[in-house]
């Protein structure tokens, strides 16, 4: 499974479709972080990062599962012993590139970003906010990917739509009936992001762990 | 490896492109498949390589290693041939593709990127990654397609040994290459049912003469008719009266 997610990073960088997602995600970052937060709104400024990033990182998996042509795919379940293999080896290298450009974002931030890095249980609340970002976009991209929707415009307006929906529902007061990404910045700009964090980590990560069962689920017919 | 009442359709409203298969491949087996376009030929081997799953019935003994090489082997790839089957053999836990390699005839093309090759040359290819690592199950989609005369050859020999090693080939095939093994079983697929038919009996020898017309250039006449000499065939050329 391995060498089969190493295989997929590889195609993913030679084909040069990596630097689709790096230069938008470098534009967001410069627009961003185009001055340093003031003392205060660190987290602010790193859990903004961590939901603006969703899309981009969604659309990097999305590319990355693109990658490899259909019948390549079907190579690659029977060489790797089965479909369940190929499935988990397609999520490990989207998770992989995620994590990369996610860490791009969280340093940039960091080092440029901010007047003062935050700490303790505020820097610890961002980073899992990060991390919540990257499964999001994981299962965001997975279920736009060409496996689930062929049709390539379907598939982009599935992924904007999808994001747009999301940032429009967890501004609701129904914020849990998706990731809420509109109210994780609510709580860092007021303050309370540390005490908040286990309810919207939880309804987060829920939603990550749908969103990815029901890729897996629906790949079942798709090979 | 058992097949027990397997059909299967891509969607639930559509009608089922394989019917009520029930079929039994035993160690050693070299079958051919055959059947008209459409008929379910590939669908039926992705259902033998587990790709798809049954919408009902069962497949039961696959052996644990297939291999599976596709009809038209997929050449957008930003590799070369070489890194390509460096990552396929990782992939299949370090297998080794150069003695493959070199009983395909494709020493030449491994610098070659997936993108330049030929149709036949990334043929190759595809029947190098689904031949290394000893499948238990080997499946071949059209093997012969493209394929220039001298590896055209080396592939019944292959398909041989490995049979010989108890590997089961099933080859979707048009071409009949393989029916020059002696052991070759048939599947006939017609309108999602497949058949059995006992082998075909051994072609008679006809000896009978018969008389054909061939078109050379005026300059070639001599060298043609001596060749056919050669060869033993009564030839001579027209008089201009007969022609």
């Amino acid at each position: 499974m391995i060498a089969l997610a190493a295989f997929r990073v590889a195609a993913y960088v030679r084909s040069h479709r990596v630097y689709q997602a790096l230069l938008a995600i470098l534009a967001l970052l410069a627009i961003l972080h185009g001055s340093r937060a003031p003392r205060g709104l660190e987290a602010a400024a790193l859990t903004d990062s961590a939901a603006l990033i969703i899309p981009f990182l969604a659309w990097a998996a999305r590319s990355l599962l693109d990658t490899e042509p259909d019948r390549q795919r079907e190579l690659s379940a029977t060489l790797a012993g089965g479909r369940r293999r190929e499935l988990a080896a397609g999520l490990l290298a989207a998770l992989a590139a995620c994590v990369a450009f996610d860490a791009l974002a969280l340093g940039w931030g960091l080092l440029l970003g901010v007047s003062a890095t935050p700490q303790g249980a505020e820097l610890a609340a961002v980073l899992a906010l990060h991390a919540l970002a990257i499964l999001t976009g994981l299962a965001l991209g997975a279920l736009t990917s060409r496996a689930i929707l062929p049709s390539p415009a379907v598939s982009i307006m599935a992924l904007v739509g999808g994001f747009l929906a999301m940032l429009m529902v967890s501004a609701s007061p129904l914020h849990w009936l998706s990731v809420p990404v509109t109210a994780w910045m609510r709580a860092a700009n007021s303050g309370l992001l540390a005490d908040r964090l286990p309810a919207l980590a939880a309804a987060s990560l829920a939603w990550c762990l749908i969103g990815l069962a029901a890729y897996a689920w629906l790949r079942r017919t798709r090979p | 490896m058992r097949l027990t009442n397997v059909s299967f359709r891509y969607r639930r409203r559509d009608q089922s492109v394989i019917r009520d298969v029930n079929a039994q491949a035993s160690p050693g087996d070299v079958i051919e498949l055959t059947g008209v376009n459409g008929a379910g030929k590939s669908t039926l081997l992705r259902l033998l390589a587990g790709l798809l799953t049954p919408t009902s019935g069962t497949i039961a003994d696959r052996p644990a290693v297939v291999g599976l090489a596709p009809d038209r082997f997929p050449t957008e790839q930003p590799f070369t041939v070489a890194r390509y089957l460096d990552h396929m053999a990782r992939v299949r836990g370090g297998a080794r593709w150069r003695p493959w390699a070199e009983r395909l005839t494709m020493q030449h093309l491994l610098d070659v990127r997936l993108g330049e090759l030929s149709k036949g040359s990334a043929h190759k290819v595809g029947l190098a990654q689904a031949l290394m690592g000893e499948p238990g199950l080997l499946l071949l989609d059209e093997p012969f397609a493209g394929l220039d005369a001298d590896t055209r050859d080396a592939l019944p020999p292959i398909v041989a040994d490995l049979s010989a090693r108890g590997v089961v080939v099933v080859a979707s095939d048009h071409q009949g290459g393989l029916r020059c093994l002696p052991s070759l079983r048939h599947w006939s697929l017609t309108g999602g049912l497949l058949t059995e038919p006992a082998a075909p009996a051994e072609p008679v020898q006809e000896t009978r003469p018969v008389t054909v017309e061939v078109t050379v250039p005026a300059g070639e006449v001599g060298a043609f008719l001596g060749r056919m000499r050669a060869e033993g065939y009564a030839a001579r050329e027209l008089s201009e009266e007969t022609r």
